[in-house]
């Protein structure tokens, strides 16, 4: 009979794949999670939305007990997943698994807690579910670092589960729920109030960054001055950056009564906007700066010497080049921004900081988190789709 | 033709450039030798514009650079540097084509002119036509380099030390492939270098700048005949002076008009001097057979003319 070597030496088993570096992290990780709610608790219980809760026992049931299981099994499968380097994708997809199978669990626990309490009052999750949430995030963490990206896997997988549990109702009974379907339109304008301040913002300083930074590019001088003006406002701190801004543009508005219509005054969303760009322009403007120069002298004197015009160099190299670092200072300015435009609420410029400074004025945790929990998302979703279009213009290299 | 008159070019005190007046005839190529900060690269550079001169005037076929705009004048003007400077994000073929786009000639009529220059430069365009630069090595960088500056077929090249980042081997096959295509394109070529025995494999004539002045100029063995100059004799130094002469001079012109002996080595009539004595020092003859070519008759070149003072 032939030898048929090849098949034979398929056939034998292979050597085990040494486990990647993250391996033991990821099951750290993974294994805390999954302790983390029976550690430090599940579920708390207040009277009413106002009064400190207290840790609350979990009213366990099939559909509880479903649920529970369910999220040990995905933190299981997250620790056996990325034993191999290979799986590390679907380690990542467990632990979004995990998060949606523990925030069930908690809703689950909230529902069936509230049918016994009073109609006032409000149950949350526990200590143990931040905590096992967090871990969870830094385990898809070093999952999407063993692979060289981001967890973008993850957060999608997370809020496409965490939307169909919303949807199906069943985390309803968690306060911050109930929270949000009481203040909808306040919550719905507070949000589009947020993205107006930041894209506001952020569109302010490109105008502004753009043409100063290409401007720049060949006046050293100019440039010096940009940069120590862009570096400068990092060093006044926010709230006293809207201030100084309030008394002249309040003095403005005063002189020329037609800006007011414009929205233009001492307090509103006119300083909170100017103030976040003047933050932005450090990031925008180093790395356009730095994105225009990625194109190196040697090529620029070549590009002359063949005839380009400036124009085409501008056009056919420093752009084409410095794409991808252009678009990291967009994407670090881009979340600043998000960030940036929580503190306007302090001077009357509205967005989800005012739902997060009401719940601080009121200690009304559930409205903190109903401030804090879209500026997250909407940080991680700019963040998300800007890396997206990086990545892609650096494979169209 | 490309003409010098009283070129000056100062930074602040400094004339970098200082009253330069020099032709550079047609179809030739004349090499521009110096050291670092002599003013080479920068003389070179006026010609398209580059550098503007503070004083005097650069010529090019009898027209003053400055009556055409800076673009227009370089895109008639082939140009290559050191670093190659090829776009890295563009093809080999993209980069060859860059005047011809510029120029806005068609598609097809550039597709065809890029597979002609790589086939020129010696790179078979159906390999190397879709690499991008990081997968070129420095020599076939520096390829795709000349034919880029040769695209538009302009009738004047500039080449700013093209091979002085190539290891001696690839630098060697460079020098003698640029001679051959300058044969047969018949460019005015006017090169940048440092390096006197490149500067010798290459030249119709050199001329030698120091301090921004031209300290010497000519035919190659012009140059080098005794009694020359100290900067020409500073730059070819004192003791080498006499063996580089040798590489000027071709092996016909000393070998006596006699039958050679059946048995010696052969040496081609068109060798030069220093290459006969390579051959009789690797032959370990002293005699060697030079045969006829063209006028000359054929004859026998002895080791006692080769070392006696001309």
């Amino acid at each position: 009979m032939p030898l048929r070597p090849a098949l034979l030496a398929a056939s034998q088993p292979a050597a085990a794949p040494s486990p990647p570096r993250e391996a033991t992290a990821v099951g750290l990780l993974a294994a805390l999670a999954a302790l983390a709610p029976f550690l430090l608790g599940w579920l708390s219980l207040a009277p009413n939305r106002l009064l400190s809760p207290r840790p609350a026992e979990l009213p366990m049931g099939p559909e509880l007990g479903l649920a529970m299981g369910g999220f040990l099994l995905a933190c299981l499968l997250v620790l056996l997943l990325a034993r191999r380097a290979a799986l590390l994708p679907w380690a990542e997809a467990a632990a979004a698994l995990a998060l949606c199978a523990l925030l069930a669990t908690a809703g689950l626990g909230a529902r069936a807690a509230l049918e016994a309490a009073s109609p006032m009052a409000r149950a949350m999750p526990a200590a143990g579910v931040w905590v096992a949430m967090l871990l969870l995030a830094l385990a898809a963490g070093s999952c999407a670092a063993g692979r060289g990206g981001t967890p973008g896997r993850f957060l999608a997988l997370a809020v496409l589960g965490v939307g169909g549990l919303l949807a199906t109702g069943l985390l309803d009974g968690l306060s911050v729920v109930h929270e949000a379907a009481a203040r909808g339109p306040e919550l719905r304008s507070a949000f589009s109030g947020h993205l107006a301040l930041a894209g506001g913002a952020l569109a302010l300083a490109l105008m502004v960054s753009v043409p100063l930074s290409l401007l720049a590019l060949r006046r050293p001088r100019l440039e010096a001055a940009l940069m120590g003006l862009a570096n400068g406002f990092q060093v006044v701190p926010s709230l006293a950056l809207f201030g100084l801004l309030m008394g002249p543009l309040a003095a403005l508005a005063a002189l020329w009564p037609a800006l007011r219509d414009w929205g233009v005054g001492g307090i509103g969303p006119a300083p909170a906007i100017l103030g976040i760009a003047a933050y932005l322009l450090l990031p925008l403007a180093s790395s356009l700066l730095a994105g225009l120069r990625v194109a190196s002298p040697a090529l620029l004197d070549a590009a002359r010497g063949q005839g380009m015009t400036e124009a085409g160099i501008l056009r056919r190299l420093r752009l084409p080049l410095g794409w991808g670092v252009m678009l990291g200072g967009l994407r670090v300015a881009a979340v600043q921004a998000v960030g940036l435009a929580t503190l306007a609420a302090l001077i009357g410029g509205g967005g989800l900081g005012r739902l997060v400074f009401q719940g601080i004025g009121q200690m009304a945790a559930d409205l903190i988190l109903l401030g804090v929990l879209p500026v997250v998302l909407l940080s991680l979703l700019v963040d998300g789709l800007l890396a997206i279009l990086q990545s892609g213009l650096e494979v169209a290299r | 033709m490309i003409r010098f008159e009283g070129v000056t070019r100062r930074y602040g005190d400094r004339a970098v450039v200082d009253r330069v007046t020099l032709d550079v005839p047609d179809g030739s190529i004349c090499v521009l030798l110096g050291e670092s900060g002599s003013g080479k690269s920068t003389l070179m550079r006026m010609v398209n514009r580059l550098v503007e001169p503070s004083a005097g005037r650069v010529l090019v076929n009898g027209r003053d650079v400055t009556a055409t705009d800076p673009e227009t004048l370089r895109r008639g003007i082939g140009y290559v540097i050191q670093s190659v400077g090829l776009f890295p994000h563009w093809r080999v073929a993209e980069n060859v084509a860059t005047v011809p786009r510029l120029l806005g000639w068609e598609a097809a009529r550039i597709a065809t002119r890029v597979d002609e220059l790589l086939a020129l430069v010696g790179l078979e365009p159906g390999r190397f036509r879709d690499r991008f630069p990081h997968e070129l090595s420095g020599g076939q960088a520096q390829r795709v380099g000349l034919a880029r500056a040769l695209a538009a077929d302009p009738p004047l090249l500039l080449m700013d030390e093209p091979f002085s980042a190539l290891d001696p081997g690839t630098r060697r096959g460079l020098q003698a492939e640029l001679r051959t295509i300058h044969a047969e394109t018949g460019k005015t070529i006017l090169f940048v270098t440092h390096d006197v025995e490149e500067a010798l494999a290459l030249a119709d004539t050199v001329a030698v700048l120091e301090e921004g002045r031209l300290a010497a100029r000519g035919r190659p063995a012009e140059l080098l005949e005794r009694g020359t100059g100290a900067p020409v004799r500073r730059l070819f130094g004192e003791e080498s002076l006499a063996f580089h002469r040798l590489a000027t001079l071709p092996a016909s012109t000393i070998a006596r008009p006699e039958d050679a002996a059946g048995d010696l080595p052969i040496l081609p009539a068109e060798a030069s001097l220093k290459q006969a004595l390579m051959l009789m020092l690797s032959e370990g003859s002293d005699r060697l057979a030079v045969p006829p070519t063209g006028e000359f008759p054929g004859g026998t070149l002895y080791w006692a003319d080769l070392v006696r003072p001309a």
